[in-house]
């Protein structure tokens, strides 16, 4: 640690640099204006431990984990919501006439879909085609593809709503506000100030009251963002507790922590930041999934990572191998450039 | 720093006996690895028991520092054993690949101390069990 403070002034100068690197990514001023500041407050807390010259790139990579974790909350509730529309329908046996009006509704909400969001997002729920896939016939990245899949979803969700309650939305303020309401995204909720429009506009907040409670937290999910080594610990010892849960013997319990333990250190030693999810499944069986995903600079060989005794930091490079033999599940997905996945799985109870 | 201690290294004539308290960060291990080079230096020690039945995993790296530890320790003339593996914690290791090296390991203190070679020092006691 060195004594003499480290003047504010450098990372003011960073300001005009940050602008450009975040304006090029994010079109709404606004947006891109909370994520200089937010890139800001991250650099400042960091210009410590920052070598002198270096402030600059780590300014950088910054900003562009700050623009990712913004598209990472659009994608909050993508994982393992494979029904199309997934809002609490009422479901009492005798209803023959209001389950016919529901797929009614559903199919119009569909309709009112472009064609290309319409067949992208049927081919993934309905024919459960990957979004690697989609993204190989697109020409697109399976990020992009997700996140795509997840503003069709939202979107959809609001048609829905808006055909079951047999809606025209009043004002042209209230599609954009339903929209991030449904999308769970509470930037685009603040910039479309979602919540004045709820207490303006009658239909919405009516509307909005389903979309809401979908966006409460699930409790059989806990997300850890990654940057230090403090994380690491946070990250396996959130693990091991959610898979208690689940009834998994104590050796197993420790087996899950030390995958997540390794495949978390590969975040903060590669990548810098990133996050970890892990959640209970119940597909095909009950178990706990682990995804660790950050936007560093990606594997450049995935296989020979995998390989064991392949050595990337000191010495030691057992991390994505170690974890692959202690889970029962494990994929890794790596683009240069944009970041790994690493998702694994452990099943509960006999093979 | 406030709050309880993560690690505590107790000397005991010429051995330490070091016990880690809870679960440790990068960070932490290494400063435990400094703190317990640096003991084992300064009062000459011979022997070192490492406690590490608080800790919640041993990972590739907690693995590798334990190592690293009793190599510097060697080099220092010290000898390290290392006791508490958790049967949980050694099983993990042992699917992740992972060992304490030529580190012995042994039971518990006890034992580690039995191992140090109680009451003369001596290096004579059987070799400690491989955690795998
Ligand atoms: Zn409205």
């Amino acid at each position: 640690m060195r004594d003499e403070p480290r003047p504010h002034d450098d990372v003011a100068a960073l300001i005009p640099m940050l602008r450009r690197v975040i304006g090029a990514r994010v079109d709404d001023a606004a947006t891109a204006d909370d994520l200089v500041q937010e890139t800001l407050v991250r650099v400042l807390a960091a210009a410590a431990r920052v070598e002198p010259g270096m402030l600059e790139p780590y300014a950088i990579v910054t900003a562009r984990n700050v623009v990712a974790s913004l598209w990472r909350e659009q994608d909050r509730h993508r994982r393992n919501r494979h029904r199309v529309v997934d809002l609490d329908l009422p479901d009492s046996p005798d209803q023959d006439l209001l389950a016919s009006e529901e797929r009614t509704a559903v199919a119009e909400a569909l309709a009112r879909l472009t064609d290309r969001e319409r067949a992208t997002l049927l081919a993934h729920e309905v024919s459960g085609q990957d979004t690697r896939s989609l993204a190989a016939e697109q020409g697109s990245t399976a990020g992009a593809v997700a996140a795509q899949l997840n503003r069709t979803r939202a979107r959809l969700r609001v048609e829905y709503l808006l055909v079951r309650e047999n809606v025209e939305p009043p004002t042209e303020r209230c599609r954009p506000v339903l929209l991030a309401l449904s999308g769970g995204d509470r930037r685009r909720q603040r910039e479309v100030d979602a919540g004045r429009h709820l207490l303006e506009c009658d239909v919405c907040a009516q509307l909005s009251q389903p979309l809401m409670e979908r966006a409460q937290p699930r409790d059989d999910e806990v997300r850890i963002p990654i940057s230090t080594d403090a994380d690491i610990v946070a990250a396996r010892q959130a693990a091991r507790e959610l898979a208690a849960r689940l009834g998994f013997a104590r050796t197993e319990l420790t087996i899950i922590a030390t995958a997540v333990s390794e495949v978390t250190r590969n975040i903060v030693r590669f990548a810098g930041t990133g996050e970890v999810v892990v959640e209970l499944v119940d597909r095909p069986r009950r178990g706990v999934q682990v995804t660790a995903r950050d936007t560093g600079p990606g594997i450049p060989d995935v296989e020979k990572a995998l390989a064991d005794g392949y050595s990337t930091y000191n010495g030691l490079g057992l991390g994505l191998p170690g974890a692959r033999r202690l889970m029962d599940e494990f994929a890794v997905v790596s683009e240069m450039g944009r970041g790994t996945t690493v998702t694994m799985t452990k099943w509960c109870g006999e093979r | 720093m406030t709050g309880p201690k993560l690690v505590s290294i107790l000397r005991q004539g010429s051995w330490l006996i070091a016990s880690i308290h809870t679960a440790l960060d990068d960070t932490q291990m290494l400063m435990f690895q400094h703190d317990l080079i640096d003991q084992i230096g300064r009062y000459r020690s011979r022997g070192v028991v490492i406690d590490v039945a608080a800790l919640d995993v041993l990972d590739s790296f907690g693995a590798r520092t334990l190592r690293t530890i009793a190599e510097m320790a060697r080099l220092r003339g010290a000898e390290t054993v290392i006791v508490g593996i958790q049967p949980d914690v050694a099983f993990a290791m042992v699917s992740l690949g992972m060992d304490t090296g030529t580190v012995p390991t042994a039971l518990d203190l006890e034992e580690g101390l039995e191992y140090l070679g109680r009451p003369g020092g001596a290096r004579s006691a059987r070799h400690g069990r491989a955690a795998g």
